[in-house]
């Protein structure tokens, strides 16, 4: 509560803003009243043993899963567990015009190739002028490191490349913050680097970020705050230093015994 | 070899005469083969006498009232020639001393002839024409019924007769394919337009809907059938005398002596006119008409000319129309399968509950029933509820509407293996479902089913046959015509129409696999 309030204080703002949320899948309650925020620029990251419901966490910040009680607000919009239909996907366009999501499956468009992924919700969605999104991908691409790949099929990359598409993709709709669900998780160790410094970067230039993630050294490095879930409640929150090296709980001692092991 | 043969037949004018000459060669040691075969059969007669009974081929279905179902006791067939049957049963009961019965098989009717060369019926009783091709093909008896043609007309149609029929526009008249009617009006009077049904009731329906401006039937059927279309009259002068005689194998002499013996004993009895009496088609002409008597000897050995002309010149130009209307069908119904099947897949998977059901329905009730019973049901019964279609808009909606459940269920399963997460990432760049549908989904999944769609084509392609069913004239049944009304070429006809089929769906197998080598890319 008191690392909240000093970031009031210092006159930063959420971007994203969840208060008691809940969700049950019939009798299984997956959430069970998370409250918590990530500030503008700030990365965050959340760590937990499986199953305790960081997934689904994320799925609802952007409206791919209801949620049964509680609110989120992202840049000033909220959701709500019972919402009209119309007043429903307003919001959910704009909560997703200011959220992008990198998957840990990467999920590209198959039957696109990489700079089509990349063009794709800039032109259908943001309605940019073709060679405008076309430029501006070609740019993320070169960020990313994929220069050369621009007109590959994703079938034909490697996992570390497919997963630096995904990101761009994201990227291409400028949004205020990206969730990432384990995004190196089904990556080998040297694909996962080239992730992480991709994103280390990103998170250098300012870009918001809410990451879900195994990997502990760059969320030593790279989060502001980490948070351990388990069992559908946050169970400590803090900065990495406290929470990855000092930890209060048995819950994070025991979790990250078995992460580090 | 094939491949030349079947460029050589659809692209050959009719005087290119080496590839029916080739055709004919090959059959010629086919049908040699299949006579030997015959010929080495055992005296039928003797067969009969031995096992005590001889079976007789008719058709119940729409058989008028020489076989029909007992309203009763369906198991049994009823009719005169079920009558007809069981005296001669009786004759050859005394000639031979020992229980002869008369066993009925059903078959249909213009395949009564291959069923008796097959040896799956021992003789064709059912109202058959004596005609110079069949008695050439088969054994004919002498006639023990003379008949002549009737036309049939509505009532309000203030038609007086044949000059009515002659005027403009031309009259639509439905005949029984392959009957003694179709081929009299396709000799006598030219410019009708001719519409060849299986059934006679079938024709005298849709006279009676309206789909026909009139139809000639034998006058037994005529008059028996009278009360079942009251608002049906006879018009015009009777044409077109014939004989009905029974139908054995060519090699069957003796069976056809004995039945001869048995006709002749039954006219003298008064047996013959008992018969018919009851059937109300008894007349002075059974007794004096000169048709009692076969012009056999100089018809029944000759080899008619046909052998002579071209095969091709004969049959090239009336399959390959029928082939375009096989084409015209599988055109014009399989876009619109896919259209209504793609509807039916996104509501099932995509749609409310109170739509997602009915569909589900739909596809089932569809894909559980025959596509001719759809056919029937389009074609003959909607007209009753005053929708009334013509025989190729019918053909064309029946076949879409069969195939768009097949079509619905292979898109549904195609949409559900493109994985879920696709959806899930397009939602999450900001698209709205239905974009996210029409740009993500629905391109992965044409890719999975284009094999399966593929395939659908070429199997509605064939099932195209089926309209026959429903009078439209296509490639099976331009076929079936083609060999009823030319014995001897069956089985050059047969291979041609084959040929006609593959040159047709091998191009779309060629399409279909280089379309897959494609998207796979
Ligand atoms: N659609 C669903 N129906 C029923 N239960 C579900 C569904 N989705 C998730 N769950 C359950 O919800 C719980 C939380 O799942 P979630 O995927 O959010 O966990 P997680 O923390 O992301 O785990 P992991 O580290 O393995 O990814 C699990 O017990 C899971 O089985
Ligand atoms: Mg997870």
């Amino acid at each position: 509560m008191s690392e909240v309030a000093s970031a009031r204080a210092a006159g930063q703002s959420p971007v994203i803003r969840v208060a008691d949320l809940h969700k049950r899948h019939g009798e299984l309650e997956v959430l069970r009243g998370i409250t918590l925020e990530v500030q503008r620029g700030d990365v965050a990251v959340i760590i937990g043993p499986s199953g305790g419901g960081k997934s689904t966490f994320l799925r609802c910040l952007n409206g791919l899963e209801r949620f049964d009680e509680g609110r989120v607000t992202i840049h000033g919009t909220t959701l709500l567990p019972q919402m009209e239909r119309s007043l429903e996907a307003r919001a959910l366009r704009e909560v997703r015009a200011h959220v992008g999501m990198v998957f840990q499956q990467f999920h590209l468009f198959p039957h696109m190739t990489v700079l089509e992924n990349i063009v794709e919700a800039p032109i259908h969605v943001a309605h940019v002028p073709p060679e405008e999104a076309r430029t501006r991908a070609r740019t993320l691409l070169e960020r990313v490191g994929l220069a050369a790949k621009a007109e590959r099929r994703p079938g034909v990359l490697s996992g570390g490349e497919q997963q630096r598409v995904a990101i761009a993709r994201a990227l291409a709709m400028n949004p205020e913050v990206i969730l990432f669900d384990e995004p190196t998780s089904s990556l080998d160790p040297r694909m996962t680097g080239e992730v992480l410094s991709v994103m280390s970067d990103l998170a250098q230039e300012g870009l918001t970020m809410l990451v879900v993630t195994h990997a502990m050294a760059f969320a030593r490095k790279a989060a502001k705050h980490v948070h351990v879930f388990h069992e559908g409640r946050v169970v400590e929150s803090g900065p990495p230093e406290q929470v990855l090296e000092d930890p209060r709980e048995r819950v994070t001692r025991e979790f990250l015994r078995l992460a580090w092991g | 070899m094939e491949r030349a043969l079947g460029i050589d037949i659809v692209c050959a004018p009719p005087n290119a005469r080496d590839g029916g000459r080739a055709i004919r060669s090959i059959l010629r040691i086919l049908v040699c083969l299949t006579l030997a075969c015959a010929a080495a059969r055992a005296d039928t007669l003797a067969q009969i006498v031995q096992r005590g009974s001889f079976v007789w081929g008719a058709d119940q279905e729409g058989g008028g009232l020489y076989a029909f179902l007992d309203a009763v006791d369906p198991s049994q067939p009823r009719g005169c020639d079920v009558d007809l049957a069981q005296a001669l049963a009786r004759e050859l009961t005394r000639e031979f001393g020992r229980p002869i019965e008369a066993r009925f098989a059903q078959g249909q009717w213009d395949k009564l002839p291959e069923l008796l060369e097959t040896g799956r019926i021992d003789l064709v009783l059912n109202g058959f024409e004596w005609m110079p091709e069949r008695a050439q093909r088969m054994r004919s008896t002498i006639p023990y019924y003379v008949f002549e043609l009737q036309l049939l007309v509505r009532a309000d149609a203030g038609a007086s007769g044949w000059d009515w029929l002659r005027t403009r526009p031309a009259k639509r008249v439905g005949v029984l394919g392959g009957s003694a009617a179709e081929r009299y009006l396709a000799e006598h009077e030219p410019g009708l337009e001719l519409v060849s049904y299986d059934g006679s009731t079938n024709a005298m329906g849709d006279v009676a809907s309206g789909r026909l401006d009139a139809t000639l039937q034998d006058l037994p059927i005529a008059i028996y059938y009278r009360r079942n279309f009251p608002s049906l009259e006879p018009a015009g002068e009777l044409v077109g005398a014939g004989r009905y005689v029974i139908y054995v194998r060519r090699t069957d002499a003796a069976l056809c002596d004995a039945l001869d013996r048995a006709i002749r004993s039954l006219r003298a009895d008064g047996t013959l006119e008992a018969i018919y009496t009851r059937y109300d088609c008894w007349n002075a002409a059974q007794l004096t008409s000169p048709l009692l008597e076969l012009p056999r000897a100089d018809v029944q050995d000759s080899r008619s000319g046909a052998g002579e002309s071209s095969f091709l010149a004969r049959h090239a130009s009336t399959l390959l129309q029928a082939a375009g209307m096989t084409v015209l069908l599988s055109l014009a119904s399989f876009p619109l399968a896919i259209a209504l099947g793609i509807l039916v897949a996104l509501g099932r998977r995509y749609g409310p509950r109170w739509v997602s059901w009915p569909l589900g329905v739909y596809v089932e009730v569809l894909r559980g029933t025959p596509l001719m019973l759809q056919l029937f049901v389009l074609f003959y019964v909607l007209p009753n509820a005053g929708l009334r279609l013509d025989a190729l808009l019918a053909a064309v909606l029946g076949l879409a509407i069969n195939y768009s459940a097949y079509e619905a269920e292979i898109y549904r399963a195609g949409l559900q293996a493109v994985p879920p997460g696709q959806m899930e990432a397009a939602l999450a760049l900001g698209m709205s479902q239905r974009l996210a549908l029409r740009r993500i989904v629905l391109p992965q999944a044409v890719r999975i089913v284009i094999p399966a769609t593929t395939n659908d084509f070429i199997a509605l392609f064939k099932d195209t046959s089926v309209c026959s069913v429903i009078t439209v004239v296509e490639l099976t049944k331009s076929y079936n015509i083609a060999a009823m009304n030319n014995p001897a070429d069956v089985l050059p006809l047969a291979v041609l129409a084959g040929l006609l089929y593959l040159a047709m769906s091998y191009p779309l197998s060629l399409l279909s696999s280089r379309l897959e080598a494609r998207l796979r890319r």
